[in-house]
């Protein structure tokens, strides 16, 4: 038996069905296309908005959270309601020893600063950090070093200079082991930090504030024991939810607030803002696929609708081709491979528009620091949709010709 | 014998049943140019459907070229009316898209034949009915005479065991007519044997045996000789 696949004449005579009305199989093919494309935007745009929503986060750790504190809410030994209570190093000490679970945690101070180098000067912030802090937010390092555990140990007077300030101060010169005032103190530059996210902690992004040692922080600018707030990263398979009565009580026992007051120690759980993305992004994928899904039943259809309408055009040429010898096989493998070969067409045409669309897109999106968004359809998507499509598209045109073989030849003949 | 019938029946089923064919004995032999004439209702298209494995039958038997033709496949009825039947229709029933030497070589496709062999073949036939220059002429570039022999050819390309012709002149004017029935009248004489279904006098005149059907019964005839 021939095999029609590799039969030249099979493949000549769909081209000439399909090129005789040249219109109605345009606009088939064009619903296909159109769905196809639709699909593969649709796919490779959710997947392309999740990398430009996660590049606000990019570098943070997705286990992080901060504490900080409020004005109390309920007077307690004394004290008025109302009052204001510093975190101090102390807390954190303790924290650190008495709560599991903490992988990494800094404490962080901050402060608006003068910043001087020669004939410059400039206002901004400046925060110390302990040496774990890099482990939370990890930062670009353009030259140079960060701050280490020796920095704190030893207080140095050492900064790290964020790539705007050290342009801005320093122009084309090499910041390193340059001296720079901060607000007529004199620290000594040891590297030079940006960082990728747009989302910061203690409101400046790196790139645009200095970072020193804590302890060198405190000594400086006369802070004694106390810290703006903490950070901390919790280990693998727990929540900061789950440390947060822990680490409450740890703060309490050292300051004079409510057992109930719920509102004097402040957590902002990162954790669950990672979550939040990451609920809206499965809304977002499912939001594409039922879309995709739509215009792909749409295209379906319309290749259903073809067959059915190209197959009852075509009952008397069916017919005369069964009187002179086509059997059934022959006409449902034509009809069938005419569905196959639109689709197959216009659907690998759909996928290369849509992949040039997402690459321009892409284009466009792509940062130099941070690169590329992910504005891009897998190629096991590609192949998933086509598969998809070839096998509902085969499958639409398999009913009309079913339907074409019931009719006799000699009725099929005379049908006008 | 090439074709042989033996008491076959055929009723259309429906509200109220058509008994068209009621016991229909028939024997044409290799070689014969016969036409098969009756009114419109007698039953002759019916006859002519069952000759050329387009319809079933209820009870007899039908043997074409030794063949017992009864209770076939769809592919297997395929398969003989492309290898034993040369099909001519009185509206050509030519392939609109194709052009003279597609739609001759068309039987070929279905047996497998490669394109250069086939056209090869179909051009021979088309040389055959003088339309070698008609050749990649579509049917609606082609009169009616031209496509009735471009549709005689695509009978012949197959090198069939007979030709049923259903009507074949009655789109044709008369002087066409007369060139078809010509046409034939030399494929006969070159030993193929050939069943018209007509009602036109004229064609069964030009025929070597009238077989006359009324009411799904052949009517008793002595044969005409033709001169």
């Amino acid at each position: 038996m021939k095999n029609p696949i590799f039969d030249l004449e099979n493949w000549k005579e769909i081209g000439a069905t399909l090129a005789r009305n040249k219109t109605r199989t345009f606009l088939t093919a064009f619903g296909i296309f159109w769905g196809t494309a639709m699909l593969s935007m649709l796919w490779g745009g959710a997947s392309g908005l999740k990398g430009l929503l996660m590049r606000n986060f990019d570098g943070f750790a997705t286990n992080m959270a901060a504490i900080f504190p409020n004005r109390t809410s309920i007077s307690y030994r004394g004290f008025n309601k109302g009052m204001r209570w510093s975190i101090t190093q102390t807390d954190i000490d303790n924290i650190r020893a008495r709560v599991p679970h903490i992988e990494a945690s800094s404490g962080i101070a901050a402060q608006s600063v003068t910043a001087a180098y020669a004939t410059k000067s400039t206002s901004s912030s400046v925060s110390g950090v302990e040496a774990d802090y890099f482990k939370i937010q990890v930062p670009l390092l353009y030259s140079g070093r960060l701050i280490n555990e020796n920095d704190i140990f030893a207080s140095r007077k050492v900064v790290v200079i964020g790539k705007n300030l050290a342009d801005e101060l320093f122009g084309s010169e090499d910041p390193l082991g340059k001296f720079v005032s901060l607000n007529g103190i004199y620290f000594q530059v040891v590297g030079v930090a940006g960082q990728t996210a747009e989302a910061n902690i203690g409101g400046n992004k790196i790139d645009d504030s200095f970072l020193m040692p804590l302890s060198t922080m405190r000594r400086a600018f006369n802070m004694g024991n106390e810290v703006g707030f903490m950070i901390f990263m919790v280990s693998q398979s727990h929540s900061p939810d789950e440390l947060k009565p822990a680490i409450f009580r740890t703060i309490r026992s050292n300051h004079p607030i409510h057992p109930e007051d719920d509102n004097a120690i402040g957590m902002f759980n990162v954790a669950e803002m990672f979550e939040m993305v990451d609920n809206l992004f499965l809304g977002i994928s499912l939001l594409a696929i039922f879309v995709g899904a739509g215009t792909l039943i749409a295209g379906i259809i319309g290749v259903g609708n073809i067959m059915w309408i190209i197959v009852k055009e075509r009952t008397q040429e069916i017919g005369i081709r069964r009187a002179i010898g086509a059997k059934p096989r022959d006409i449902i493998v034509q009809i069938l491979s005419e569905g196959m070969v639109l689709t197959a067409i216009a659907g690998t045409a759909g996928i290369c528009f849509a992949t040039l669309v997402l690459a321009a897109v892409d284009h466009i999106t792509t940062d130099p620091v941070t690169g590329s968004a992910h504005f891009q359809l897998s190629f096991s998507h590609a192949m998933t949709i086509m598969i998809v499509f070839l096998v509902l598209g085969t499958a639409a045109g398999l009913i009309p010709a079913i339907k074409a073989m019931r009719i006799k030849p000699i009725e099929a003949m005379n049908d006008k | 014998m090439i074709i042989t019938l033996k008491d076959v029946n055929k009723t259309y089923p429906g509200a109220v049943p058509l008994h068209v064919l009621k016991g229909i004995n028939l024997d044409i032999e290799r070689g014969e140019l016969v036409s098969i004439m009756g009114a419109s209702g007698s039953g002759k298209s019916t006859l002519l459907n069952i000759l050329g494995i387009l319809d079933t039958y209820d009870t007899g038997d039908y043997r074409l070229d030794g063949v017992l033709i009864k209770n076939l496949s769809e592919n297997r009825a395929a398969e003989l009316r492309n290898r034993m039947i040369g099909f001519v229709f009185q509206s050509f029933n030519l392939i609109s898209y194709k052009n003279a030497v597609e739609n001759v070589a068309l039987p070929l496709f279905y047996q497998g034949v490669s394109r250069r062999k086939r056209n090869i073949l179909a051009m021979e036939q088309l040389e055959r009915m003088g339309l070698a220059d008609r050749a990649h002429h579509l049917p609606g570039e082609l009169s009616g005479g031209q496509k009735q022999r471009v549709a005689i050819a695509r009978s012949l390309i197959t090198k069939p065991s007979i030709i049923l012709a259903d009507e074949p002149t009655g789109a044709l004017d008369s002087k066409t007519s007369k060139d078809v029935m010509q046409v034939f009248r030399q494929l006969n004489s070159d030993g193929m044997t050939i069943v018209i279904v007509t009602h036109d006098p004229n064609v069964g005149e030009a025929t070597d045996r009238v077989i006359r059907i009324a009411d799904g019964i052949i009517q008793p005839t002595t044969p005409t000789i033709n001169v």
